[in-house]
């Protein structure tokens, strides 16, 4: 018996052991990879974008999935709510699955632990379960708080301030809906010939081929398709978004000329493109702030009673000043949420919730090409076993 | 031990139990099985007395008065005459109400799927990918057309539509395997993170 025959008479079980040992050794020691991002999840980046800070515009998330796929939906959901969340667009979210509606509170809930200034009603709004869809969406086409009436927790949405200025489809210009299965079909078909609705969805990557038609027709705007546009959405947040200048002080609500100060930058090719922007993404654990002099200098009068703690944990390097995190709960207690969680972005360190995508594929990388070797070394095994049997 | 390990350890359990089954058929995977069964259903049943039935049904008609949804919840309690043999024919009215929806999703979604499609394979070949698409679009249509045997030039222009759809389908199987390794992926992060506090 040869190498190829013996390979061939392989106990699956074998099979089984490589693959999970391709997913455990990357997820317990991660590594800095790059995933270039495609234009069906920078067009749905830049649309979102496009809302940052507007009144009259909103976004509404249509959660159409159960536990069985959060694997690659809730990654996405959390990416493009933390986007809402960090560049001040307005969100609403909606379910017509009862059993997605506390996935919803999770997503929800999950996000905004890490920023105490969003509030329910103000910055988004849940409207829960809601059976019917197809009255729904094209209720919500002349008038959402007609359509909808209340919020999950029972509350009359005229009396809602995100509601002010967000009459129907006109203002809430952007449907993103994450499924397991067809996802926008009820958006795509009803909606978007009918009032003009921009669509686009999150889906698990077996039904993006389904629907890359719709998307090259330009009736999806954008698309992220399963792991891989979860972590292409997550890097765009972390370059993006989640990205702070350490002379701006995110606490004040507008600038001294009356200007809303947001967080974050515009999307752009051109620093997408930058190699500088690789320390943004990195996905191992950042324990050190990097400053030049002068936005030391600036960081640090931005919170002026701490300056002794900054002091304690400061060294030189380089020509640059490094604040170094690694005690972390004294750091906390010392600076307050505020002042630690800046400190903390300087770090360009990312939560573990904000890059389980990107984790996950490293893992998916390794599968992928140990499966490609699988297929390779059985389709060679099988060619020179068929040939010998015909030689016989 | 707080609510969040318990659930956690329950949860890793099943998942092992599930895992098993990958070494070989056994009683913990077969418990797993017919728990989940059991609990789905369970659950879905909690879940639609909760977030249909309460809020849609009992509160404004009991709580709010609105008799008008009598109507509505008799039709829908219509369907549960599947079960009788006599009576069966009675669940034909709730699903001939139900095919309004029907009506209004052909026009709409030919609109979608078909005439958008259409309209967007009409587009003036100005690149690369737009000729490719044009060509795929009419060697695909031509092949699934059985009136005309698959012979000579025609038969070679056809068999590029055969050719488009093999690479459609390697292009499906690739993204399955990503689809089944992600949800593996999830369910070993969960392993890792959630219950084993090892990722950071």
């Amino acid at each position: 018996m040869n190498i190829f025959e013996r390979m061939q008479a392989l106990d699956r079980r074998y099979i089984y052991i490589v693959v999970a040992l391709a997913i455990i050794i990357p997820l317990m020691i991660p590594y800095n990879s790059d995933n270039n991002t495609t234009p069906p999840t920078e067009n749905l980046y830049q649309m979102i974008d496009s809302f940052s800070g507007r009144e009259d515009r909103a976004i509404l998330m249509s959660i159409r999935h159960d536990a069985s796929t959060m694997a690659e939906l809730y990654p996405m959901e959390v990416a493009v709510l933390r986007h809402c969340f960090e560049r001040n667009v307005k969100v609403f979210m909606l379910t017509d699955l009862p059993s997605a509606a506390p996935i919803i509170d999770y997503v929800i809930n999950t996000v905004k632990e890490e920023y105490p200034d969003i509030k329910s009603g103000v910055d988004y709004c849940n409207f829960g379960y809601k059976p019917q869809l197809f009255a729904m969406v094209i209720g919500m086409g002349d008038n959402i708080i007609n359509t909808m009436n209340t919020d999950a927790e029972g509350r009359k949405l005229e009396n809602l301030p995100i509601m002010n200025n967000i009459n129907n489809y006109t203002e809430m210009n952007l449907v993103v809906e994450f499924s397991g299965s067809v996802a926008g079909a009820t958006w795509f078909t009803y909606a978007r010939p009918k009032f003009g609705l921009n669509v686009a969805v999150g889906v698990t990557a077996v039904m993006a081929a389904d629907l890359y038609p719709y998307l090259q027709s330009g009736q999806l705007i954008g698309m992220l398709s399963g792991l891989k546009g979860a972590a292409e959405y997550e890097k765009l947040v972390d370059i993006f978004a989640a990205y702070r200048e350490a002379h701006i002080d995110y606490r004040l609500k507008k600038d001294s000329e009356g200007n809303k100060i947001i967080g974050g930058r515009p999307f752009s090719r051109e620093i997408l493109a930058d190699e500088s922007t690789k320390k943004l993404i990195n996905i191992t654990k950042q324990t050190k702030a990097e400053f030049t002099q002068t936005e030391y200098e600036a960081f640090v009068s931005k919170y002026p009673d701490r300056l002794q703690v900054f002091n304690s944990i400061k060294s030189e390097a380089d020509g640059k000043i490094i604040l170094d995190l690694s005690e972390r709960e004294r750091l906390q207690n010392e600076l307050g949420f505020f002042a630690f969680d800046d400190l903390e972005r300087m770090s360009r360190d990312i939560k573990y919730k904000f890059k389980v995508a990107r984790i996950g594929m490293n893992a998916q990388s390794v599968a992928h090409i140990m499966i490609i070797v699988f297929i390779i070394l059985g389709n060679i095994g099988y060619f020179i076993q068929k040939a010998r049997a015909e030689k016989k | 031990m707080s609510f969040e390990l318990f659930s956690n350890l329950v949860g890793a359990f099943f998942t092992l139990c599930i895992f098993s089954f990958l070494y070989k058929d056994n009683p913990f995977y077969q418990m797993a099985e017919q728990l989940l069964v059991g609990i789905s259903l369970g659950y879905g049943l909690v879940m639609t007395f909760n977030r249909i039935f309460i809020p849609y049904v009992y509160q404004p008609i009991v709580l709010k008065h609105q008799f008008l949804l009598i109507f509505p919840a008799l039709l829908g309690i219509l369907y549960l005459f599947r079960f009788s043999k006599k009576l069966s024919w009675l669940s034909r009215y709730p699903i001939a109400f139900s095919m309004i929806g029907v009506g209004s999703g052909v026009p709409m979604g030919i609109h979608a799927s078909i005439l958008v499609q259409m309209r967007q394979a009409m587009v003036p070949l100005e690149t690369l990918n737009l000729a490719l698409i044009f060509i795929g679009t009419i060697a695909v249509l031509l092949y699934f057309f059985f009136s005309k045997a698959h012979s000579g030039v025609y038969g070679k222009f056809v068999n590029v539509g055969k050719w488009y759809m093999m690479i459609g389908f390697g292009a499906s199987f690739g993204l399955t395997v990503m689809a089944r390794i992600s949800l593996l992926i999830g369910r070993i992060q969960f392993l890792v993170n959630d219950v084993l506090g090892l990722l950071k």
